[in-house]
């Protein structure tokens, strides 16, 4: 989606410390340059296809379908990526840039740790130096993620200011940009920040929904009536959108995080019911979830990646003016949802991604039975198996972690072998 | 004439170099740090710049930073804190407040009612880092009806022209960055090259008829004396407030006794 001078409504724009005005300029500029070059477009779509494995699928379900007895519901499998999400198309599209802009070195932030990874990916695979900061709290909820990060040769930063979580790392990636913009460039992991982030994000993640247009019609010879997906950041959401946003027969949906409860802390509803408000933070204006001293606030959801403060500017703009219906999914029917998916269709969504599910199955049995819906799954759930086990309160996992901790090699046990 | 700007050329008839010190209100507790401003100014620092706590103050160090957000963990309000300074202003004729702080808590305040009440309170510039002006002509405005100036930031790596334009456009004081970062120590030092400090000012100077300031990393009194003859205001931030953590407020006066007397 064009911004008018990095504006989307009321939302977006550039609200950065006057020191970061020239490197932000710089890619403005790049990236106008980039999109337009058909040989960077085609770098890119061979990237794409050659180091992350798309297009993705589109599956249907036939299962899910018969268990609701209403949509026919598929899925756009961002889960199939190399990484397993949809952050993937990100880096590799802002890594390509990178090394147009000549830089050396990228600086990243992270909540749960899929866009950390996917940075570190291909920082390493570029050859560029990777910085990733992340909440110390994330860093312990999402270890599995760093240990990774760390094998990919990436420096990962532990954030100990504020609540130490993703908006806590994402002012210290601006912080570290702040001094090292000369030759490092902010690879930022979702369509929000300054301009022309949300819009050079979306730009890339669109290839998700420019896929769902050519399969939808091959596979059952229409745009889909109802898309869905869930809203942290916003990429995920932007990238499946986007591209049918002027095919008005298409309704969207986005699902948000509605956590533990609606009181200020358990949950990451920006978007609906009053709950967010207008707000400049971080390097663009959006919806904030902040108090009336317009301090921003601590939020909750059982998926990391979905507990962001703020939202994209675009899909804040597209809530308000109509085009996406915004609702909202509890923790609990989170995990239901993903449980039913696991059981029905053998796929592991990720707890991000389950969101999306939720607010899906919730109007599925209620939609016309030759009706079509895409839901994007944004990505797997491997990454959320401590979390998962804890949350269905599985017996074994436990005793499993007990055991392979006693047989973990400890540098006490290394020196008696040497 | 600006009121800041008449100010400033007053006071330098008489001193070489100008003081201003930073202040976290709220911080550790919003006596305190009230306290604390009025022993600077008994002190005779020319001004205090005051820094309204943001819970995500991206153009700052990790001593500011927790700083505010220690502040921040009682409740503030912007209407109390301008109050609170309007008194202090009136107590300490001889010295200035400046508001520092962040788009989104003033935003929120109102920006219009912003500049009202500072003006009503003597507080004669804002400071706003996360304001680029080019989204800033309502603000603009409402700084000229009262009276009082927007105090827009330059750093070594501004474009020429843009550099030029912001000098252009500024009234009260600039206040010119004096290196690539965030305030105070920080572990992102280091990276980003540095233009000569002295070329940057002369090359400022080309431009600007508003008084300079100059801030970001000052915190020994060679600094200072580079500045002299250069700038007409020399800011001095995070290293007040490790002073202060480390050893109270007789450690920060000390400070400034070694750094302007």
């Amino acid at each position: 989606m064009q911004s008018e001078n990095g504006f989307y409504g009321q939302y977006g724009g550039s609200y950065i410390p006057e020191i970061l005005y020239s490197s932000q300029q710089q890619i403005l500029h790049a990236f106008e340059e980039a999109k337009n070059d058909p040989e960077f477009l085609a770098e890119l779509n061979k990237q794409w296809q050659q180091f992350s494995g798309r297009p993705t699928p589109l599956t249907f379900c036939a299962n899910l379908t018969e268990h609701f007895g209403g949509a026919q519901i598929y899925l756009k499998r961002e889960d199939l990526n190399h990484s397993g999400a949809h952050k993937m198309n990100n880096v590799i599209g802002q890594g390509l840039l990178v090394k147009r802009m000549g830089k050396k070195r990228v600086i990243a932030e992270t909540g749960a740790g899929q866009h950390g990874i996917a940075t570190a990916l291909v920082a390493a695979r570029l050859g560029l130096e990777c910085t990733i900061y992340m909440g110390a709290k994330d860093i312990e909820r999402q270890y599995p993620n760093v240990f990774w990060m760390k094998q990919l040769g990436a420096t990962v930063v532990p954030v100990t200011t504020g609540a130490q979580t993703l908006r806590d790392a994402l002012d210290e990636a601006l912080r570290d940009w702040s001094s090292s913009h000369e030759e490092s460039h902010y690879l930022i992991g979702t369509s929000c920040g300054c301009a022309p982030f949300p819009e050079m994000v979306a730009f890339f993640q669109s290839v998700i929904g420019n896929e769902v247009r050519e399969q939808s019609v091959a596979q059952f010879g229409q745009f889909p009536d109802r898309l869905y997906a869930c809203v942290g950041g916003g990429s995920n959401a932007c990238g499946l959108f986007l591209p049918f946003l002027d095919d008005k027969e298409v309704e969207m949906v986005g699902v948000e995080a509605g956590g533990k409860g609606l009181e200020l802390g358990e949950h990451s509803i920006r978007l609906s019911h009053n709950l967010g408000q207008p707000g400049i933070a971080q390097g663009f204006a959006t919806m904030f979830l902040q108090d009336n001293a317009g301090q921003l606030q601590e939020t909750h959801s059982i998926a990391a990646g979905l507990d962001y403060v703020g939202v994209s500017p675009i899909i804040a703009h597209l809530a308000e003016t109509g085009r996406i219906n915004m609702t909202y999914a509890m923790d609990d029917e989170v995990i239901a949802a993903c449980t039913l998916l696991l059981k029905k269709e053998g796929i592991i969504p990720a707890l991000e991604s389950s969101h999306a599910l939720a607010g899906a199955f919730k109007d599925a049995p209620n939609l016309p039975k030759d009706s079509k819906i895409v839901i994007n799954l944004s990505g797997r759930g491997d990454k959320d198996i401590f979390n998962v086990a804890k949350a269905v309160e599985d017996e074994t996992f436990p005793q499993f972690l007990t055991d392979y901790l006693a047989s973990y090699p400890t540098t006490q046990n290394k020196g008696d072998k040497a | 004439m600006s009121q800041l700007a008449t100010f400033i050329a007053e006071k330098r008839q008489n001193k070489p170099i100008l003081s201003m010190t930073h202040v976290v209100y709220g911080y550790p507790s919003v006596e305190e740090s009230l306290n604390w401003m009025e022993k600077l100014m008994e002190e005779g620092v020319d001004f205090i710049e005051v820094q309204f706590p943001f819970s995500d103050p991206v153009a700052d160090g990790p001593s500011i930073v927790a700083a505010c957000h220690k502040a921040l963990e009682q409740k503030l309000d912007v209407e109390t804190c301008l109050s609170q300074l309007g008194k202090i202003a009136k107590n300490f004729p001889d010295s200035r407040i400046v508001l520092m702080s962040y788009l989104n808590p003033m935003y929120r305040f109102g920006l219009d009612k912003l500049a009202k009440r500072a003006a009503e309170e003597n507080i004669l510039g804002l400071i706003l880092p996360d304001l680029p002006i080019e989204q800033a002509a309502t603000y603009q405005s409402a700084c000229k009806a009262n009276n009082i100036d927007p105090v827009w930031l330059v750093t070594p790596v501004t474009p020429p022209d843009r550099l030029a334009m912001l000098a252009n456009q500024a009234s009260g004081f600039l206040y010119c960055v004096a290196r690539s970062g965030v305030t105070g120590h920080s572990s992102h030092e280091g990276k980003a090259k540095q233009t000569s400090l002295d070329d940057y000012l002369a090359q400022i100077k080309q431009h600007a008829s508003a008084p300079m300031g100059v801030g970001f990393g000052i915190r020994e009194r060679a600094q200072i004396e580079q500045l002299t003859g250069k700038a007409d205001i020399a800011i001095i931030g995070s290293a007040l407030l490790d002073a202060y953590n480390q050893g109270g407020q007789e450690a920060g006066i000390k400070l400034i006794k070694d750094l302007f007397h």
